[in-house]
């Protein structure tokens, strides 16, 4: 679809005889907060990590703002922003060095001002001379979420997003995915929490037994909600 | 070349703070030369033909020691997957991670070399010799060892199996040349009489190398 800053055509993933994604199609606009849930073994990680290009599809396509990945790797993953279980987080660095870091990776003019920016984004200024190493599981989360957003990513991935979070910082996630979309970032997440995702998305589809299943705009989640309870209800 | 930069301040960055891995290179160097000394306690200045073995055994074990981690970590802190995805070349993480290594091991010899000439009353030999030597020797088994490293780093045993695949493959090539080089060094050598192992040691260095820098897309994304 002409615009679309994602889109995947009949994606394939196996791992050995186990057959993960069995044909996906998905396609995310600009500004968009696609949510995708479904039960345990799904084959939602695998997508997303298909998706963001750590994994390689077994047939099938991804394009990234209109261009498959090997055409320009690193220019598209300077576009795309991953949150994921793991924050990606070096404990023996502290906040402000993680960040900075991660700015050097991604080119930013001046990665230290950015770092700076972002901690005080999700709340963590105060310890930003602190190692990651004495940080609680929220806090981490917190700070991987501002590692995901630093270079002003065009999309991102979440997977579990809302995992460890407290109140103060599902707040904090909520507020910045929002802000970021209406400034015509897209996102894709992944969440068990069907309540928190629905608030969230402006679209969402449930993913069961490697297909897609069904997939509703906003304004529509009564009948998303019942669909997305008859799945897990009926299991695989 | 920032990416790279970047990398490499951040690997020293985090092996540092890890006192207890630089700690356990220099505890395994010391072991090494003091069971060498228990065992050889009559070893005298004329003994050189061992001096080459015992040194070239420290640096390579206690060397190889600190390579492990360089990898394994990434794997372990679940931190591999973020430099993955960032934009940047494999090839900026195999160099970032190689340049820190090798300011480790380098580190490494310049103490087990004061220690070997504090256990051992061997006279110090052509400094130049065997300075190239070390530094050759080094850089070889430094560059192997990294592949290895990012090789092994998903598996368990790391460690071990660092060991298993770098012995049989250094012993034959690099620390052959070294041990040899070495030895004629001691024995009042210089240079010029080290000349094909000094261009033999660059060869594998600059093979490695060259192996390394093309494979480090596919064994990352492995």
């Amino acid at each position: 679809m002409a615009g679309s800053v994602l889109e995947a055509r009949n994606l394939v993933k196996s791992f050995g005889k186990n057959r993960v994604l069995k044909g996906v199609d998905l396609t995310i606009l600009p500004g968009e907060r696609y949510f995708l849930f479904g039960p345990n073994g799904a084959g939602k990680t695998t997508l997303v990590k298909v998706l963001s290009g750590l994994w390689k599809a077994d047939s099938g396509e991804v394009l990234l703002f209109g261009e498959p990945m090997e055409r320009d790797a690193e220019g598209i993953r300077a576009r795309i922003g991953v949150l994921s279980h793991d924050p990606y987080l070096y404990g023996e660095l502290t906040a402000m060095e993680n960040l900075e870091f991660y700015g050097q990776l991604y080119g930013l003019s001046d990665p230290r001002t950015r770092a700076k920016e972002m901690l005080k984004d999700v709340g963590l200024y105060a310890r930003a001379h602190d190692r990651v190493d004495t940080f609680s599981r929220g806090m981490k989360q917190r700070l991987g979420l501002g590692r995901a957003l630093l270079h002003d990513p065009d999309l991102v991935f979440l997977d579990e997003p809302y995992t460890g979070l407290d109140m103060r910082a599902s707040t904090t996630l909520e507020r910045m995915v929002r802000e970021k979309s209406e400034e015509g970032k897209a996102f894709f997440a992944i969440t068990h929490d069907l309540g928190q995702g629905l608030e969230m998305a402006t679209r969402a589809g449930i993913l069961s037994g490697g297909k897609m299943d069904t997939e509703s705009e906003a304004g529509d989640w009564d009948c998303f909600s019942k669909r997305y309870l008859d799945v897990m209800g009926g299991g695989r | 070349m920032g990416a790279t930069a970047a990398i490499f301040a951040k690997e020293l960055r985090v092996e540092f703070r890890n006192r207890q891995t630089i700690v356990s290179y220099l505890l395994l160097a010391v072991l090494i030369l003091t069971s060498f000394r228990f065992a050889f306690s009559t070893i005298g200045e004329d003994h050189t033909e061992l001096a080459a073995p015992i040194l070239w055994i420290t640096i390579f074990f206690s060397g190889l020691l600190s390579l492990t981690p360089s990898y394994k970590r990434e794997v372990d802190e679940r931190t591999k997957e973020g430099l993955l995805l960032a934009p940047v070349e494999h090839q900026s993480i195999f160099l970032g991670k190689l340049a820190a290594s090798l300011v480790v091991v380098f580190g490494l010899e310049v103490v087990t070399l004061v220690l070997f000439f504090g256990f051992f009353p061997f006279a110090f030999p052509d400094g130049l010799a065997l300075g190239v030597i070390l530094v050759l020797g080094t850089l070889g088994f430094v560059i192997l060892g990294s592949i290895l490293s990012a090789i092994a780093a998903n598996l368990t045993q790391a460690g071990v199996m660092l060991m298993v695949l770098a012995i049989p493959v250094l012993l034959f090539t690099v620390v052959l040349s070294a041990v040899s080089a070495t030895s004629e060094i001691f024995s009042g050598g210089g240079l010029s009489d080290v000349d094909s192992e000094w261009k033999l040691l660059t060869v594998f260095t600059l093979v490695y190398f060259a192996i390394g820098y093309i494979l480090i897309d596919y064994i990352l994304e492995a």
